[in-house]
């Protein structure tokens, strides 16, 4: 693997923060990493351990390379655990399902308690 | 390519038996939709649900009995309707068995068959017979209970390609023709509501909650119908004709089209192309038009573009629910019937359309002389099908 | 009187394990193989083999996909859950159980426009799946790539349909072909035909035809082709 340190002229101060990021992902709490276990069973992510998703990449597009419909199975399994809906059309879900981190905290914010 | 004659067609759906029902309600705005109650869970969504499809006179006779099953019941009713079993025993007598060819559309035949063997796994015992009939669970089983039910015996398969399913068998039955291989074909297509589509669906989040409002601002998704469509082609024998025919892939997605509609475009300049004329030329479009966002906003793009403000076009899928694997048919009648008659429908429940519309895509119905009429099916899955008819009054 | 259809073999492929092992196509990309069901793996694997054995540019292949039964497993976890919990149907799953979900997996990985069909015709359908697939090489003058493949009945399905293992296999046909290599001719024919042999692969009525082109033998074979018809195959090799 490559490095680079901050003082090497190749490296613009936004490529350093993101290869730091990339070294250091950003360490999950516990909600998050049952989040993670969530994702990777719903969509069958082989080869992928929960501690391995960083938890502010984008979840869609580049990196894990999910897509709609993996989105759908995710808002499937989200509802089936914790009771709450989140549907495709939804204005925000750019916002929510932007990374880990904030479908967490939409999560924890919205959930029903288990009857 | 040498147009195919149209000599019989019949058509059951949410308005009923026969041509003469459907073409009422297109005429009376009348909406046959019902709000969904087909699945035992509460799936809020509208359906196209055939009246009466339950009732006695629709049972499969005897020798059929192992063929028992929504599908089949739907198939068998559209055959006896409008006379079409008569035009095909006539077909029969003038060619033989032997000389007329069967292609037929779906997208889940008889699954409904399986999910209730499926449901009879609480008490085996329960399991009428007829559900352990091996080929009542297979795609082809529409096929051959329709060869059956018809006594053809010439070149017969069931074409599952999603929402294009029974354009595609329009396509197969000219070449076929063109090709020596048989002197008639039936083609058609037949879809029943099932649990499959209405939890499928529902689980991609395509299905409205209201009745479909297909290129509306407002639009929510689809709502699923059910339909059974035959059509009988000859070499000649009618006015009405297949006159071209397009059939691309959008290699995009599997269920979302091409952004740009460049599998559409091509489909409808193939179906052009084969028939040598020119959209200009074209005074109806019989639109796809699910209500789905992405579906109407790619098709409203690709009929702007290549066709003048003249052209009108809509979606009848307000009237009939999207038919799935029978649409592709059950649009092509839609389509013949506006060449018959100059009747041109327009598009139901949509009250503003979206802005990306062009000036083609009418919401009232019309009257005119209707020469050339083109059917648009974009399936899940990417595949596309154009077909063009026209009516030669010479 | 009916007409007779000739194509070309340009190249051929197939999978075939009584076992039910699945392969992995290289040709579909890391994302799609995590949810693809066997079905796709296997007609993908076999289309890909066989535009490499015959040297064609998959973009440019209309295609012909056959399967009697389509995704055994697919099926069965559908009728499964409708049965039992119909709101948690997978929508991964559900997109997956169309009969033309191969199709859609093969043009999608390769950028193929050009049109495919989706078919089954019952205990005929690798007949006609090939005939339909040599009436489009000879209706449009085109090569057409044709696939066929069956997997095996899961679970409760065994009680209704009977299909072993994994098979898939693939033909690209065209007008004409080089002098050495295969062609064949069909015809309709209202002699009856074997049907297949139980304990097999419901796709198994290609195997005869994949031995005599693999081992260059010219000969007359016969396959079920409807209740009251067969399709006679002549295969011809040439020096």
């Amino acid at each position: 693997m490559l490095r680079f340190t901050s003082d090497d002229p190749a490296v613009s101060g936004g490529t350093a923060y993101f290869i730091l990021r990339s070294i250091m992902p950003a360490t999950q709490t516990a909600a998050e990493t049952e989040l993670a276990e969530l994702i990777i069973a719903a969509v069958n992510l082989e080869g992928v351990r929960p501690t391995d998703i960083d938890a502010e990449a984008p979840l869609f597009g580049a990196g894990l390379g999910l897509d709609s419909i993996d989105a759908l199975e995710i808002a499937l399994e989200v509802s089936r655990r914790y009771g709450l809906q989140l549907r495709s059309d939804d204005a925000d879900n750019r916002r929510i399902f932007a990374s880990l981190r904030s479908l967490a905290a939409y999560i924890q914010l919205h959930r029903q308690p288990r009857s | 390519m040498r147009p195919l004659a149209i000599t019989a067609y019949t058509v059951v759906c949410a308005t009923g038996y026969g041509k003469n029902a459907l073409l009422a309600a297109l005429q009376d705005r009348r909406a046959p939709l019902i709000p969904n109650d087909f699945t035992a869970e509460s799936l809020p969504t509208w359906i196209g649900r055939v009246p009466g499809l339950e009732g006695e006179q629709w049972n499969l006779p005897a020798e059929l009995a192992p063929w028992e099953s929504r599908n089949n019941r739907l198939a068998w009713a559209g055959l006896h309707t409008d006379d079409f079993t008569t035009a095909v025993a006539g077909a029969r007598h003038r060619h033989g068995a032997r000389r007329i060819a069967l292609v037929m559309g779906t997208s889940t035949a008889a699954i409904d068959a399986t999910e209730a063997f499926y449901r009879h796994q609480a008490d085996p015992p329960s399991t009428p017979p007829h559900l352990r009939q091996g080929e009542l669970h297979t795609p082809h089983s529409l096929g051959h209970f329709v060869q059956s039910a018809l006594g053809l015996e010439g070149p017969c398969f069931t074409i599952a390609t999603a929402c294009s399913s029974s354009a595609k068998v329009f396509g197969q039955a000219e070449r076929l023709m063109r090709l020596g291989l048989c002197d008639a074909v039936v083609v058609g297509g037949v879809d029943s509501l099932c649990n499959s589509v209405l939890y499928g669906f529902a689980s991609l989040q395509l299905l409205s909650p209201d009745p479909c409002r297909p290129f509306a601002v407002d639009r929510r998704g689809l709502n699923l119908g059910e339909a059974a469509a035959f059509v009988l082609l000859e070499r000649s024998g009618s006015e009405l004709q297949l006159l071209g025919y397009g059939e691309t892939s959008d290699a995009h997605h599997m269920s979302a089209p091409h952004p740009e509609g460049l599998g559409a475009r091509q489909a409808i300049e193939q179906a052009l192309g084969r028939a040598g004329r020119r959209a200009q030329e074209v005074q109806y479009i019989n639109l796809h038009g699910t209500a789905t966002p992405k579906n109407d906003a790619v098709e409203a793009l690709v009929v702007a573009q290549m066709f003048p403000a003249a052209t009108r076009a809509s979606s009848t899928k307000g009237w009939t629910g999207h038919t799935l694997g029978a649409a592709g048919s059950l649009e092509a009648i839609i389509t013949f019937m506006t060449l018959q008659t100059g009747f041109i429908p327009g598009t139901l429940n949509t009250r503003e359309l979206d802005q990306m519309c062009g000036p083609q895509i009418r919401l009232d119905n019309a009257q005119g002389d209707v020469q050339l009429a083109l059917s648009n099916s974009f399936g899940f899955g990417g595949s596309n099908c154009v077909l063009l008819f026209g009516r030669d009054s010479r | 009187m009916s007409a007779n259809l000739q194509v070309a073999v340009l190249g051929c492929a197939l999978w075939n394990s009584p076992q039910g092992a699945r392969p992995q196509p290289s040709i579909l990309p890391a994302n799609e193989r995590r949810r693809a069901p066997d079905t796709v793996a296997v007609a993908l694997q076999v289309a890909q083999a066989a535009c490499l054995n015959a040297g064609r540019d998959p973009a440019q292949l209309a295609t012909v996909f056959a399967s009697t039964y389509g995704d055994l497993a697919i099926t069965d976890y559908m009728c499964s859950t409708l049965a039992q919990a119909p709101t948690t149907l997978s929508p991964t799953r559900f997109h997956n159980s169309v009969h033309n979900a191969a199709a859609g997996y093969w043009t999608i990985a390769t950028g193929c426009r050009q049109p495919y069909c989706a078919l089954g015709a019952g205990d005929y359908t690798f007949a006609a799946g090939l005939f339909a697939a040599a009436l489009q090489v000879c209706a449009d003058q085109t090569d057409v790539l044709y696939v066929a493949y069956d997997t095996e009945t899961r679970g409760v399905q065994a009680q209704l349909a009977r299909s072993r293992g994994v098979l898939g296999v693939a033909l690209v046909l065209g007008v004409t072909g080089p002098a050495d290599g295969a062609a064949l001719e069909l015809e309709v024919s209202s002699q009856a035909a074997a049907g297949r042999t139980p304990g097999t692969n419901a796709m198994a009525a290609c195997l005869p035809l994949i031995a005599a082109i693999e081992d260059r033998q010219s000969q007359v074979l016969c396959l079920p082709f409807g209740p009251d018809s067969s399709l006679r195959l002549q295969v011809r090799h040439g020096l």
